[in-house]
């Protein structure tokens, strides 16, 4: 699952050789052997990398405060949103939905990788709710249909319908 | 008593004396105090009887027992308003509730879906026993009152007549309540969100349905049972007046008319029969008769196992049949305006019975269009499709589906009421006429209202052999419906056959099926 997300953030990022990645532990971490150095381990790490590799910075943030947002995203990803249970999907949603209230990208003003992997991270919760539920949660909606329409971004992961208009407009249904 | 201890041996004598003189003194006094009281008891005893001056205005009358007939009008509640102002009327109802403060005491009188307030205050009318005694009435006693109607300053928000208040001049309690009541109407009434909202009571079903005839006087349920009413009324009174003829027909029937699945067996003497599941074969019987159009409200017996509101083992059905010249649709058409005629005659005429059951079960007005709005099945499938539903060109459509699909055309068309022509063939009875156009589809459809299926039709294969050829297809027995085939070869009209849920209302009430053999709520 990881290693296809860093594909697709290869093909979006535009890096002409595909790297190579390999596992380790029972949680699939991602690892990326580098000639240079140590390898890189971890999904939010490779990724950083990856950007800058890619001559991207501004993926990860243009101020100190919006790249220290996107590096609590990333690690939000990991640690709370990947192997959740049903009873924390609800509160994930209903914590989403209060933070993208007032915003439009993750972190700051524009699209950061914070958006992507929040993106690849919360799909499969969004495939399973019901039009009803995704009216309750407008906001993380709202935000999920941007992002995967960006031009780019959603490679291996199929487009979910959210509607435009309300349909479950009085509170007696 | 120690002053005089205190003073010494020498003066004991003295000090005896003045003992004795005081418990004397003492004595004495309690003497004069007990004398006082009695007199008093007895002042106040002699006072009471002498001061209910107004003792034949109110009390116990003897039981009803016909013993005389009484040229009295008796003023119903509904009727109560400033125009009847300083009139002085009587009228019976039921004692809603009854709350003593001083010299006054609060009566709220109930008739059906309305209720006033009254009050007994001491004065030259009314005494203090007479207080006493209103203040004492039982909820739920039946009394008579004679009263004189007044005008309030402030509106009464908490009762139906608002402008008016009753000031008693005499008040009888025709019949007693036990004082302990099974469940208080107070609580029988209050919306589910408002009880838990503020930690009062609200009545659950079970008790609601051991305590009938006491949940019924709540003025919801009078509500609901005048709209159940109103629909029966309203639908007889189009039909009719459309040329449609109404019927009476069997309920115990010696073969299972919709498939012996759901269907009740009844020992009928020395065999069995069955409970009708539909008045279907007899409807059909009176087209090929020629009676041309008609109609049959009735009870209809089906054994379904699940336990929603929608699927109850007796119901009321409204069926309809009629022959038509050349095309189904003017069939849809006659049946969608028999339905508009309803809606408008019930917002029309029972506004104050659906604002009644809106203060326990909220809801939003009913909206429909005219003419019905009509979409065609693949229409409803692109846009389930659009809304990120997957499902197949000739599936049928799913419960969840069906309410999403209200949903969106809610959403579309602004309407709660719309029919969904040209159903998949292939999910319809063997009986269903094939689309001319379109193999895949059938001339058949559905109604719905508020995402909710609440009609279903045909137009019927009326031609001996397609219908055979039909039910070869669907793998059905020929021998069991060889009757159905053969009452086809002796000219019958096209037809169109529909069958109609229990009444519509604008609001829903859940309904248990182990009750529903008792009464039955509109759905």
């Amino acid at each position: 699952m990881a290693l296809r997300e860093l594909s697709s953030l290869e093909k979006y990022l535009g890096l002409k050789k595909p790297n190579k990645y390999s596992t380790q532990g029972d949680k699939k971490v991602p690892v990326l052997q580098n000639n240079n150095g140590p390898p890189l381990v971890g999904l939010g790490t490779i990724a950083s990398h990856l950007v800058k590799e890619a001559k991207r910075p501004n993926l990860l943030g243009d101020s100190a405060e919006s790249r220290a947002v996107v590096q609590q995203w990333l690690e939000y990803r990991v640690t709370k949103l990947d192997g959740c249970t049903k009873e924390d999907t609800k509160a994930i949603l209903k914590d989403l939905n209060l933070y993208l209230q007032d915003k439009v990208y993750m972190a700051g003003n524009q699209f950061t990788l914070a958006d992507t992997f929040m993106y690849f991270g919360i799909h499969p919760i969004i495939v399973d709710l019901s039009v009803q539920e995704k009216e309750q949660y407008v906001n993380v909606a709202r935000w999920f249909d941007h992002i995967q329409r960006c031009p780019g971004v959603r490679h291996h992961l199929p487009p979910l319908v959210v509607l435009r208009n309300r349909i479950y407009t009085s509170k007696h249904h | 008593m120690t002053k005089d201890e205190v003073q010494g041996a020498m003066e004991e004598d003295q000090a005896q004396s003045k003992k004795g003189l005081k418990k004397q003194q003492k004595e004495a006094e309690k003497a004069v105090k007990k004398a006082e009281k009695q007199a008093k008891l007895a002042a106040d005893q002699q006072g009471s009887e002498e001061d209910d001056f107004a003792k034949d205005r109110y009390g116990v009358p003897p039981m009803v027992q016909s013993q005389q007939k009484l040229d009295r009008v008796l003023v119903r509640v509904e009727d109560l308003s400033p125009e009847k102002a300083d009139q002085l009327i009587w009228l019976r109802a039921r004692v809603h509730t009854s709350r003593a403060k001083g010299k006054q005491c609060f009566l709220v009188l109930r008739q059906q879906q309305f209720n006033v307030q009254a009050l007994v205050a001491v004065g030259d009318r009314a005494s203090k026993q007479m207080v006493k005694f209103a203040a004492n009435i039982t909820k739920e006693s039946i009394v008579d009152v004679e009263a004189s109607v007044r005008k309030v300053e402030q509106k009464i928000e908490s009762c139906t007549q608002q402008d008016v208040e009753l000031h008693i001049e005499r008040i009888f309690v025709i019949s007693q309540s036990e004082a302990r009541l099974p469940l208080q109407l107070e609580d029988a009434v209050r919306p589910d969100g408002e009880g838990e909202e503020e930690g009062r009571a609200t009545v659950n079903q079970d008790t609601k349905l051991d305590n009938r005839v006491i949940d019924l006087r709540t003025t919801t349920s009078q509500a609901i049972f005048r709209l159940q009413s109103g629909v029966c009324k309203l639908f007889r009174d189009t039909l009719t007046n459309k040329g449609f003829v109404e019927i009476q027909t069997p309920k115990i029937i010696s073969a299972a008319s919709e498939g012996g699945a759901n269907v009740f067996t009844v020992s009928y003497f020395k065999t069995s029969a069955y409970l009708a599941q539909s008045p279907q074969l007899y409807k059909q019987m009176c087209i090929c008769a020629d009676f041309d159009k008609v109609f049959c409200v009735g009870p209809v017996f089906r054994a379904e196992d699940s336990n929603t509101h929608r699927h109850l083992t007796e119901f009321v059905g409204l069926d309809i049949e009629m022959a038509f010249s050349y095309h189904y649709h003017e069939v849809i058409d006659s049946i969608t305006d028999t339905m508009v005629q309803i809606f408008k005659g019930l917002r029309d005429n029972f506004q104050t019975e659906i604002l009644t059951v809106n203060k326990q079960y909220p809801s939003e007005p009913f909206k429909f269009l005219e003419p019905t709005l009509r979409l065609e099945y693949t229409e409803a499938l692109a846009m389930l499709h659009q809304a990120g539903v997957e499902m197949g060109d000739e599936e049928d459509l799913s419960t969840p589906n069906e309410k999403l699909l209200g949903r969106l055309v809610k959403e579309k068309y602004d309407t709660d009421f719309y029919v969904l022509d040209k159903y998949p063939l292939a999910v319809r009875p063997f009986y269903t006429m094939p689309d001319p156009n379109n193999a895949k589809y059938s001339n058949s459809y559905d109604m719905f209202m508020r995402g909710e299926e609440i009609l279903s039709g045909a137009q019927r294969v009326h031609d001996a052999q397609l219908l055979t050829e039909r039910a070869m297809h669907h793998q059905i027995d020929l021998e069991k419906i060889k009757s159905y085939i053969d009452s086809f070869r002796y000219g019958a009209p096209p037809t169109w056959r529909r069958r109609h849920w229990p009444g519509e209302s604008v609001h829903a009430v859940p309904r248990p099926p182990q009750h529903s053999s008792d009464l039955h709520v509109p759905t």
